[in-house]
C-alpha cells in the first residue's frame, strides 16, 4: 500500500488547498488584522488613523466590570446548557430510537425548533415570556398557571433572565444533538447487546454497560461542540433582553458587537475578540485533554 | 393478541401526540398568531378563538409586501445553495485529506482548524468586511453574491464533523477500490463520499440553518436592495412603523417553510438504520 | 453527483432562473454623474415619497445629466451599516442619519460642512431645532427635512369618565397634577397611561424620557466639558426619575405592554408618544382626542430631532450632492412630499403654509414646542454609548431598581468610555484636504 500512500501524500495538499485557502483568506487573515487593531486605539469610523497603544486595550478589558460580567454570564450559560442539553439529547435519542412510527414522528417534532431560524425564535419567545400585563399574559406564564405556579417576569428578573434564555436555547438545540446521538446509536454493536440480553441483563444495565461506552466518541464530540457553540451566544440576548436586566444576560459576543458597532471602539473590540478566542481555545484544549484522560 | 398490540400502538400515539403538541406549543402559537388580527393575537380564550372576526389572512399579504419576501427568498435560497454546494465540495475534500493523511504537523494543522470553529461572524465581522471589500465583493449583485457566499464555504466545523465520519469508514472499502485501480480522486468520489451520506445531509441542514438565519453579514455586504435576504426583510418588520406582531409572525412562518421542506426532503438521508452496511 | 445536479438543474427552468437572477444585477452604464444616496427604510408611505423625490430630482436635472441612485436599508442596523462603510472609506455621497449621531461622524471629519451651500435666508427658514441638531462645534453638518414632536395625547371621554379635568387649550399639567389624574383614572378602572416600554430600540427611552430629566432642571451630560460625572446621576436627576418611577410602582403604566398601540385600541387613557401617531389617533378618536405638553417638574421641556441629511466629506461630486441636499430639504420638492407621507413636522417655516392642519391641535402644539422649549438630545460623540446605558438604566428603574444607584452605575460606565477616548483630529485635516 505504500505506493497508494505516496500518491495520496502528493495529492493531499491539493485536497486541502481549497478549504484551507478560503479559511486562511476569510478567517485567519481577518484575525491577523484584528490582532493588529487590538494593540491600537483604532476608531471604527477611521481605522487608518490608529495609534499603537500596546497592551492598553487588554489591561483595560480585564479591568472593565462589564467585560468581566459578560465573561461570567457566558461561562454560566455554558455550564448550564452543556450538561442539560447533552443529557436531554441522549435521553430523547434513546426514546425515539424505536421502529414504531409513533416514535419516529417524534424525531421530527424534536428537530423542528432547530429548523426555525434563531432570530425568529428569539422574537417569538420574547412574546411567550411576557409577564401578566393588563389582563394578557404570554404562553409560558399561562401554561405555568395551569399548574398553579405563579407567573414571573422572566426576561425582566435579573435572576431569572439567564435561566430563561438557557431553557429556550435547550428547547431550540436539543433536537440537533439528538440526531447526532441517534446516528451514533445506529452503530452500537448488536452482538454485544444480544449477548447481554441473553445473560439476563436489565435494560438499565444494557444501557450503562453496552450502549453508553459505544457512544463515547459521539458524546465527546457533542460535549465539545456544544461547549464551543454555547460561547457564541449572541442572538438571544441581543434580540430578547439587550444584555439586561442590569447586564445579567450580557454575553461575550454581544459585548464585542457593542464595542464594535455602538462605541465604535474597534481596537478594544478586537482585543476582546482575541481574548475570546484565546479563552475558548484554551477551554477546548482542556476538554480534549480531559477526555483523553478518561479514554485511557 | 392483536388487540393488545393495537392498544400499545394506540397508547404510543397518544403519548407522542401529547408530547409533540407540548413541545411544539411555541411554534403552534406562532402559526396560530399569524392568522389572527392584531388585537387578538394574545387572546387564547375560547370566545376569542371562535370569533370569526379575529381571523385574517392579511398578515401574510402585508408581511410579503413589507419584507419584500419574493426577491428575498430567492436571494436567501441562492446564497444558501451556493454555500452548501461549494462547502460540500471544499470541506469534504479537506476532511478526507485529514482523515487519511499522515504527515508531520497534520495533527497541529487540524487542531488549528478546529480552533477556528470558535469564531462567530460577529466577532470578526469588521476585518472580514475589509477583506471582502479588498476583493471587490461589495457593490453589484454578482460581487455581493460572492461576498455572501465565499467567506462561508469553508467551515472549520464541517471539516471537523466530516473528518470524524470519514474516520469511521473502514479503510478496507478504499483498499478494495485501490486494488481495482482507483486513484485518490476515485476513492474519494466513488467510495468514501457516498459512505457518509447521512453526515453530508446533516452538514447541508446545518449550513442551511446557519445561513438562512444570518442577519448581520448580509446587511454589511448588501449595498443594493436586490441583495436583501429573508432576515433583512424580517428585521424591517421589527423597526418599520407600524410594528405589527401579526406581520412578524406571518413573516416568520413564511421564512421557515422553505427550510422545513428541505429538511423533509433530506430527512431520509440523515437517519439510516445501517450506516455501515456492506462491510461484514 | 446526481444529488448535486438535481439540486441545481432540475430542469431547464431552473437554469433559466439562475441566468435571470444574474442578469438583474447587470448594470447598464449611464453617461453623466450619478451619486449614491442612502436612506433608512421608514414607513412604507415615506419610502414611496422618497423614491418619488429621487425620481423627480433625476427628471429635473436631466439637462446636467445629474442623477441620484437611492438605496434603502432597514432601520434595524442602519448605523452599523454606515459605520462599516465609513471604516472602509466607502460612505455614499449623501445619506441620512439620526440627528444625535451627527456629532460622532463630524468629529472624525466624515461630513462636509454645509454653511456655504445655503444662503443665510434659506438657513433662517429652517426651524431652530433643525439647525441646532446639525450644528457641531459651530459648523453645520446636517439638515433635516422634518422634525419630531413628543407630546401627551389623551382621550377626553375617558378623562371625563374618571372625573379628571383636562387642561385648557395650550396648557399642560404639573407632574403632581399628572400623577393625581392617573390616580383618579386608576380608581375608575381605566389604565392611565401608555409609555411604550416594549420598544425594542434603545433610542425611544432616551428620546422620550430625557424631557423628564430636563424638566427637572438636570442634564444627561455637561454641555461644556462633555463629561457625565456628577451630572447624569446628580441629585436633580435622581429626584426627577424617582417621580417617573412612581408611574410604574403605583401601577399607572405597564412595564411590559404587549401591544405597540394600546391608546389607539382604547386600552389606555393617555399616550406618551409623538407626531407619528397623530394621524392614526385622530382617525381612531376623532373629536375625543386631546393633546398637551409633557408634565412639568420645574420647567416645560420637550424632545425633538429626527433623521437629517449629510454629505460625505470625501464625495467627489459636491455640486450634485449640494443640489440633492437642496432638493430633499426644499419646501415643495422634499419637505412637502415627505411630511404628507409621514406626518412629521416640516423643517422649514415656509412649508407650514402648505399644511393647514398646523393651525389647530394637535399639530399646532408640535410647532409651538419646536419654536420654544424643545431641545435636541446631547450632541456628544459618545452619544451612542450614553443612550444605550441611559436606556438600560431607565428599563431597570421602571422595574423597581434603586434610582440613585442605577443612575450612578450608568454614569460610571459612560464616564469610563469618555475617559478612554483620545481627542480626535479631523481625518481631513490630517489628509491636508482643506
Amino acid at each position: 500500500m505504500t505506493a497508494w500512500q505516496k500518491d495520496f501524500g502528493r495529492k493531499a495538499p491539493l485536497l486541502l488547498a481549497p478549504a484551507l485557502g478560503l479559511l486562511a483568506l476569510f478567517v485567519v487573515w481577518p484575525l491577523i488584522r484584528a490582532a493588529w487593531w487590538s494593540v491600537s486605539d483604532a476608531d471604527l469610523l477611521a481605522p487608518d488613523r490608529a495609534h499603537f497603544t500596546g497592551w492598553t486595550n487588554y489591561s483595560d478589558l480585564l479591568g472593565d466590570p462589564r467585560f468581566r460580567r459578560a465573561f461570567f454570564n457566558t461561562a454560566l450559560f455554558a455550564v448550564l446548557i452543556v450538561p442539560l442539553q447533552t443529557v436531554g439529547a441522549l435521553f430523547l435519542a434513546l426514546w425515539v430510537n424505536r421502529p414504531e412510527p409513533a416514535w419516529r414522528w417524534l424525531r421530527v417534532v424534536f428537530f423542528l425548533p432547530v429548523v426555525v431560524s434563531l432570530p425568529v425564535l428569539a422574537v417569538v419567545w420574547s412574546l411567550l415570556y411576557q409577564p401578566e400585563q393588563a389582563g394578557q399574559t404570554g404562553l409560558v406564564n399561562a401554561a405555568l398557571g395551569l399548574f398553579g405556579i405563579e407567573g414571573q417576569a422572566w426576561l425582566r428578573d435579573p435572576q431569572l433572565a439567564l435561566p430563561a434564555l438557557v431553557a429556550m436555547s435547550i428547547w431550540q438545540g436539543v433536537g440537533l444533538q439528538m440526531m447526532v446521538f441517534l446516528a451514533g446509536l445506529q452503530s452500537v454493536p448488536r452482538d454485544q447487546l444480544e449477548a447481554a440480553q441473553l445473560d439476563g441483563a436489565s435494560a438499565w444495565q444494557r444501557l450503562v454497560h453496552v450502549v453508553l461506552p459505544s457512544l463515547r466518541n459521539t458524546t465527546v464530540f457533542v460535549v465539545t461542540v456544544t461547549t464551543i457553540l454555547s460561547f457564541r451566544l449572541f442572538v438571544q440576548p441581543y434580540l430578547m433582553t439587550r444584555g439586561g436586566p442590569d447586564d445579567h444576560t450580557l454575553s461575550l459576543v454581544e459585548y464585542i458587537y457593542e464595542m464594535t458597532f455602538l462605541n465604535l471602539e474597534l481596537g478594544r473590540a478586537c482585543a476582546a475578540a482575541l481574548l475570546f478566542l484565546i479563552w475558548v481555545g484554551f477551554l477546548t484544549l482542556l476538554q480534549r485533554l480531559f477526555f483523553r484522560e478518561i479514554k485511557a | 393478541m392483536s388487540a393488545g398490540k393495537t392498544g400499545k400502538t394506540g397508547a404510543a400515539w397518544i403519548v407522542s401526540g401529547i408530547v409533540g403538541v407540548v413541545f411544539l406549543a411555541p411554534l403552534l402559537w406562532t402559526l396560530l398568531g399569524s392568522f389572527r388580527e392584531e388585537a387578538a393575537i394574545f387572546q387564547l380564550d375560547w370566545r376569542s378563538l371562535s370569533n370569526a372576526d379575529t381571523w385574517t389572512l392579511s398578515n401574510y399579504a402585508d408581511a410579503w409586501r413589507r419584507a419584500a419576501l419574493g426577491p428575498a427568498l430567492l436571494v436567501s435560497a441562492a446564497q444558501v445553495a451556493i454555500i452548501v454546494a461549494g462547502g460540500l465540495f471544499v470541506n469534504s475534500l479537506a476532511a478526507f485529506a485529514f482523515a487519511r493523511l499522515r504527515f508531520r504537523g497534520s495533527g497541529a494543522l487540524f487542531a488549528g482548524v478546529v480552533i477556528l470553529i470558535i469564531l462567530p461572524v460577529e466577532v470578526i465581522a469588521v476585518p472580514m468586511f475589509f477583506t471582502a471589500r479588498d476583493l471587490g465583493m461589495t457593490g453589484g449583485f454578482g460581487p455581493a453574491l460572492a461576498g455572501l457566499t465565499l467567506p462561508f464555504m469553508a467551515k472549520a466545523f464541517n471539516v471537523y464533523f466530516l473528518r470524524q465520519h470519514f474516520l469511521t469508514v473502514p479503510v478496507q472499502l478504499e483498499e478494495a477500490a485501490v486494488i481495482d485501480g482507483a486513484g485518490v480522486w476515485r476513492q474519494f468520489w466513488n467510495v468514501a463520499l457516498p459512505s457518509i451520506k447521512p453526515a453530508l445531509a446533516t452538514v447541508v441542514v446545518i449550513d442551511v440553518l446557519t445561513h438562512w438565519g444570518d442577519f448581520l453579514w448580509p446587511l454589511l455586504i448588501a449595498t443594493r436592495e436586490e441583495t436583501r435576504t429573508v432576515q433583512i426583510g424580517l428585521a424591517n418588520l421589527f423597526t418599520q412603523p407600524p410594528v405589527q406582531w401579526g406581520d412578524i409572525l406571518a413573516c416568520a412562518v413564511m421564512a421557515t417553510l422553505p427550510v422545513l421542506l428541505l429538511f423533509r426532503w433530506l430527512q431520509r438521508y440523515i437517519v439510516t438504520t445501517q450506516v455501515q452496511a456492506g462491510i461484514k | 453527483m446526481g444529488l448535486l445536479l438535481n439540486l441545481f438543474f432540475p430542469r431547464a427552468p431552473g437554469l433559466c432562473l439562475w441566468i435571470a437572477i444574474f442578469c438583474t444585477g447587470v448594470n447598464f452604464a449611464q453617461a453623466g454623474t450619478t451619486i449614491r444616496v442612502w436612506s433608512h427604510q421608514g414607513q412604507e408611505s415615506e419610502n414611496r415619497a422618497m423614491r418619488e423625490i429621487a425620481t423627480a430630482f433625476n427628471e429635473a436635472h436631466r439637462e446636467q445629466a445629474w442623477a441620484v441612485e437611492l438605496t434603502f436599508f432597514p432601520d434595524f442596523q442602519y448605523t452599523e451599516k454606515l459605520a462599516v462603510a465609513a471604516a472602509a472609506r466607502d460612505l455614499p455621497d449623501a445619506f441620512d442619519l439620526d440627528g444625535p449621531l451627527v456629532a460622532r461622524f463630524a468629529e472624525v471629519g466624515l461630513l462636509k460642512t454645509l454653511e456655504d451651500d445655503f444662503t443665510a435666508a434659506e438657513l433662517d427658514d429652517f426651524l431652530p431645532t433643525i439647525r441646532a441638531q446639525g450644528t457641531i462645534g459651530g459648523h453645520l453638518y446636517a439638515l433635516g427635512s422634518f422634525d419630531s414632536a413628543l407630546v401627551l395625547y389623551y382621550d377626553r371621554e375617558m378623562l371625563a369618565r374618571a372625573g379628571v379635568q383636562a387642561p385648557e387649550a395650550g396648557g399642560g399639567w404639573t407632574w403632581d397634577e399628572f400623577l393625581a389624574a392617573c390616580e383618579k383614572l386608576k380608581a375608575a378602572g381605566i389604565e392611565p397611561v401608555g409609555l411604550h416600554m416594549n420598544e425594542s430600540a434603545d433610542e425611544w427611552f432616551t428620546y422620550a424620557f430625557s424631557p423628564v430629566v430636563w424638566s427637572g432642571g438636570g442634564q444627561l451630560i455637561d454641555a461644556d466639558s462633555w463629561r457625565v460625572a456628577g451630572v447624569l446621576a446628580g441629585e436633580k436627576n435622581v429626584r426627577s426619575l424617582t417621580q417617573w418611577q412612581a408611574l410604574f410602582s403605583r401601577g399607572f403604566a405597564a412595564t411590559d405592554p404587549v401591544e405597540p398601540d394600546p391608546f389607539g385600541l382604547g386600552k389606555v387613557a393617555m399616550d406618551w408618544s409623538g407626531h407619528w401617531m397623530a394621524r392614526s389617533h385622530l382617525a381612531a378618536k376623532g373629536g375625543k382626542l386631546g393633546v398637551m405638553p409633557l408634565p412639568i417638574l420645574e420647567k416645560p421641556s420637550a424632545a425633538c430631532g429626527s433623521w437629517c441629511w449629510a454629505v460625505s466629506a470625501r464625495t467627489t461630486q459636491r455640486d450634485v450632492a449640494r443640489a440633492w441636499l437642496h432638493w430633499v430639504t426644499g419646501r415643495s420638492t422634499g419637505v412637502g412630499p415627505l411630511v404628507r407621507a409621514n406626518g412629521a413636522v416640516p423643517a422649514r417655516r415656509s412649508a407650514f403654509a402648505d399644511f393647514p392642519e398646523y393651525s389647530h391641535p394637535p399639530y399646532a402644539l408640535f410647532r409651538a414646542q419646536l419654536e420654544t422649549f424643545a431641545r435636541p438630545r446631547p450632541r456628544t460623540p459618545v452619544y451612542a454609548t450614553l443612550t444605550q446605558r441611559f436606556a438600560a438604566a431607565l428599563r431597570d428603574i421602571s422595574r423597581g431598581a434603586d434610582v440613585a444607584a442605577r443612575l450612578k452605575k450608568a454614569e460610571d460606565e459612560v464616564q469610563r468610555v469618555i475617559d478612554r477616548r483620545r481627542p480626535r483630529t479631523s481625518v481631513l485635516e490630517a489628509e491636508g484636504a482643506r
